[in-house]
């Protein structure tokens, strides 16, 4: 009978229709795909649309929009946003400092100590708390937060104003609305973004690897420093860079709990001024002339311009990590 | 079935005893008790009552429980357990607080007129026995249904073509997807401004609508392909061999299958934008009466009321504030319910074999 | 609705497949005659599953799925310009590994999907539904409980209810891709009488890891071997008692006799 033949023998491949064929079928890959593009078509449109409007301020102020330190639309019309960025940068640092251990001590017990049950209650409420409006906790931030983040402010002030970023310039001023406090209230807002990252990627860890840990006998907390932490570091930057990008677009709650101001704020964490650009743009933008709202523009366009490359990044290191632990 | 191809699962992190239980947790609460106690007796506050009396004790527990349970190695373990439980539990405070100060702050402004009435003879110092955020309830019910109307249909078709598609444009696509999730709620706002005089539209119920569009449908999209991924592919591959063209494939089988998945992106997608605020301070009119006309005039909406109120100054207004912040959180907390309750009857996760009575 | 299906002759002429850029099948020629069971045997992974996939146009499904060759219908090219994948899914009808009823349809509304899937109007649904039923020899098990959700029903009457669902098309052919590995002795043993009854009403080919089910039930037997990192094939074709009784390759001997595979 046959023998399977050694040497193949060059065939054509046959071209398989992947095509829909019916018209029921094209309507539906045609829906399905048009669809498909809409995140690409909204990103590039906004980009767009954006820069039109932004373009006379961006063309009247130059490139010191981006690294200077006043905003005067209405007398010189200078417009430069320099203290909004590096205050943006500062909450978003303090509002990660904070989160992260909290995010993954959260994981942690969601993933490796709780029973089932618990962990989903857990897990409900961590996502409950992403669903917190941002104005309730601006509203809270403001009336209930700001009163006891005022108290630990003043504590690290009198204990420890030898670091200099717990030095303020004057302490009769007192330590409302300060980076410190828009800080915190950040970090309620990226907590749960971080601690489900970090579940997904300590969730697909190898159970086998950490059981063989155990019976060579590591302790449990040499495991969590030696093998879970090193292994999932990646993917837990992939989680904290996406908080990163959370919190830099974050507008309303910082809004209340921070005075906007324009003498750039270093470092000093206690001291009540400082800067956010998503919240620039709410502060002012009612009543904008036309003028100022095109730089109103042009600061969203910076603030999405960033996010965008962060969350493209981050996206990028969770994806790639979550296939590498696997 | 098939009882002999499970492993005998690892369990790394065996279960705690009963009685072991007790001991953690005596030893993660006592020493906040103690400290609490402290603090409140003796006046020791703060940042050094937490150094000089909380720490200390809270070390010494989680020593004591550890080296009773493990011997010397329990020590670290201790430490790692009650560190993990003392960061989860201050999000558990923070969150505990926020829930309860909407609750305890707003519930006196609720009543009956409140969640009824409109804003319009009201005034910062208008007693709370008059108006109410009807018309905010209303106007957040407008802006959000008609953002829905075209983010789940053209987010369940993004899903569809995530899970469905061969071409090689699923990762680029998943990718845009995942960045306008990131999308800056003000910027969308933003960009709806910066194209009406495109369309030749003012701000309106519309221009909110389409400013909460774009965030919604990300998470739409997100949810309802993990709802349809969790749909075997057999089921696909019976409808296609029975010689079903796709799209009777997804509408008569696929989509029933992931029904509740797919109620489960919506209420989620709901979430999301129910609270949006900046996108809809930048592109609604306020409003103190009702209108419910999307095309024109002004708009009030529950965030947008609760902005307004905030920072007046003045008692009743703040009442005002956080009476809204309580119905808002009450709407979110309704949705996000009814999605846990839709993503648990999941039941198509079970393998066609298993022996689920599904008699109904 | 009549009880008589035509049954159809299906050959294929120098199949080969491909999964992106690695060929797992070369050159299959085999002929499936009306009325006769054929069975593939064969170790895993020597393309059997992959081939019967290319007999109803399941196999392009697979991204990067590639083909050469033709597989005929009655003469008629399957892959031909102009025909449609649905039309060929139609006529040639696929029971899977594991059973798939359709979760969110009771059992009637199982029988009927194939026909409300393509498109069909349906004439005497429940005609069709008892017919169908008879055909895969377990109407009398569940004629009282149709509205039951389908997963109500044990492994073994699942898989008989995706073989009555397909035989509500009325296929020419009937494709079975291991339909009895996931199964019980007992299910096995009603799904072979089945097999049996169902052959004189129309083509069948079916998938076996299982020598004694190739025996009791095919008239014909092929059996397919891939050497190391070389495409699968035929090595042995002929009529099921040569094939097992009499094989003419040694490597034929040493699979059916089991030692090896």
């Amino acid at each position: 009978m046959n023998e399977i033949s050694k040497t193949l023998a060059p065939q054509t491949r046959r071209k398989l229709k992947v095509k829909p064929t019916t018209t029921g079928d094209k309507v539906f890959s045609g829906v399905t795909s048009a669809a498909a593009s809409i995140a690409f078509i909204l990103v590039t449109l906004i980009l767009i649309f954006l820069f039109i409007r932004a373009a006379p301020a961006l063309q009247n102020q130059g490139i010191d929009f981006v690294f200077g330190s006043e905003w005067d639309p209405d007398g010189s019309g200078v417009m430069q946003i320099f203290p909004m960025i590096w205050g943006s940068i500062v909450i978003a640092a303090l509002g990660v400092v904070f989160a992260t251990p909290m995010a993954i001590s959260t994981a942690y017990l969601i993933v490796f100590v709780m029973g089932k049950r618990a962990s989903n209650i857990a897990t409900t409420l961590v996502d409950l708390l992403a669903a917190l409006p941002s104005v309730v906790l601006g509203l809270w931030g403001l009336w209930v937060f700001t009163p006891v983040g005022e108290g630990w402010g003043q504590i690290l002030n009198q204990y420890f104003s030898w670091i200099p970023i717990f030095q303020v310039t004057d302490v009769a001023a007192g330590f409302r609305s300060s980076p410190f406090i828009a800080g915190w209230i950040v970090a309620i807002m990226i907590v749960p973004i971080i601690t489900s990252v970090t579940r997904e990627i300590f969730s697909q860890l190898d159970r086998d690897l950490i059981g063989g840990a155990l019976a060579l006998g590591g302790s449990k907390a040499s495991i969590f420093r030696q093998i879970i932490l090193p292994t999932c570091s990646r993917g837990i930057t992939g989680g904290v860079l996406l908080g990163v990008g959370r919190a830099l677009g974050e507008t309303v709650a910082i809004f209340y709990v921070l005075d906007l101001s324009f003498e750039i704020n270093w470092s000093k964490l206690l001291e009540p001024e400082g800067g956010a650009v998503a919240s620039l743009i709410l502060a002012r933008f009612g009543e904008a002339s036309s003028e100022e709202v095109s730089g109103l523009m042009a600061a969203g366009l910076v603030i999405f311009f960033i996010t965008l490359i962060i969350n493209f990044l981050a996206n990028g290191i969770v994806a790639r990590s979550k296939a590498g632990t696997r | 079935m098939s009882n002999f191809l499970e492993r005998p699962s690892v369990q790394p992190w065996a279960r705690v005893k009963k009685s072991q239980q007790l001991e953690l947790i005596l030893a993660s609460v006592l020493p906040t008790v103690i400290a609490l106690f402290v603090v409140n007796v003796f006046g020791v506050h703060g940042a050094f009552g937490m150094i000089t009396v909380f720490l200390p004790l809270q070390i010494l527990a989680a020593g004591f429980v550890g080296v009773r349970r493990f011997g010397k190695k329990g020590f670290g373990d201790s430490l790692l357990l009650v560190s993990t439980i003392s960061f989860a539990a201050l999000v558990a405070v923070l969150l505990l607080s926020v829930l309860y100060s909407v609750i305890i702050k707003g519930f006196p402004a609720l009543s009956a007129h409140f969640i009824t009435q409109n804003n319009v003879y009201v005034s910062t110092t208008t007693s709370l026995e008059y108006g109410g955020v009807g018309h905010a309830i209303l106007g957040t019910l407008l802006v959000v249904v008609l953002a829905t109307l075209a983010a789940v249909p053209l987010g369940l078709a993004m899903a569809v073509f995530l899970t469905q598609s061969q071409s090689r444009l699923t990762g680029p696509v998943r990718s845009f997807t995942q960045a306008l999730a990131g999308l800056p709620s003000i910027v969308s706002g933003l960009f709806i401004l910066s194209i009406l005089p495109f369309l030749g539209m003012e701000r309106s119920g519309l221009a909110g609508a389409m400013a909460l569009f774009p965030l919604m449908l990300p998470t739409v999209a997100r949810v309802a392909e993990e709802a349809l991924r969790l749909v075997p592919a057999d089921l696909r591959m019976a409808a296609l061999a029975l010689g079903a063209p796709n799209y009777r494939a997804f509408f008569q089988v696929i989509l029933p299958a992931a029904k509740s998945g797919v109620v489960t992106a919506v209420l989620l997608g709901l979430a999301r934008i129910v609270g949006e605020t900046a996108p809809l301070i930048l592109t609604l009119n306020a409003n103190v009466s009702t209108n419910l006309n999307p095309f024109e005039g002004g708009i009030a909406a529950l965030p947008t009321y609760v902005y307004g109120f905030i920072s007046s100054g003045y008692d009743t207004s703040l009442s005002r504030a956080w009476g809204a912040a309580l119905v808002l959180v009450i709407l979110v907390g309704i949705l996000f319910g009814l999605a846990r309750v839709f993503s648990r009857s999941k039941s198509l996760k079970t393998k066609s074999s298993s022996k689920k009575k599904g008699n109904k | 609705m009549s009880q008589t299906t035509t049954a159809a002759t299906m050959h294929t002429e120098d199949v080969s497949v491909w999964f992106g850029q690695r060929q797992v099948l070369d050159k299959v020629n085999l002929t499936f005659p009306s009325h006769q069971v054929t069975a593939l045997i064969g170790p895993s992974g020597c393309g059997k599953s992959t081939f019967i996939r290319t007999l109803n146009r399941m196999h392009e499904l697979i991204p990067g799925a590639g083909l050469a060759g033709s597989v005929f219908l009655d003469g008629g090219d399957i892959y031909g310009e102009d025909v449609d994948a649905v039309d060929v899914r139609i006529n040639i009808g696929m029971v899977f590994q594991k059973p798939n009823p359709f979760p969110t349809m009771s059992i009637k509304e199982n029988i009927l999907s194939g026909l409300r899937l393509s498109g069909r109007k349906i004439n005497g649904a429940d005609e069709i539904v008892e017919t169908s039923l008879r055909r895969a020899s377990m109407w009398n098990e569940v004629k009282d409980r149709l509205n039951d959700q389908a997963l109500s029903l044990s492994g073994g009457q699942q898989q008989r209810l995706c073989i009555a669902r397909s035989l509500a098309m009325n296929p020419k052919v009937l494709l079975m891709d291991e339909p009895c590995s996931a199964l019980d002795p007992g299910s096995t043993r009603r799904i072979e009488e089945t097999i049996k009854e169902l052959s004189s009403q129309m083509t069948i080919v079916i998938v076996t890891h299982n020598m004694q089910q190739a025996q009791r039930v095919s008239h014909q037997t092929a059996f397919f071997l891939a050497d190391d990192n070389t495409p699968g094939g035929v090595v042995e074709f002929g009529p099921t008692e040569m094939v097992f009784k009499n094989p003419q390759d040694p490597r034929t001997n040493d699979y059916v006799n089991g030692h090896f595979g």
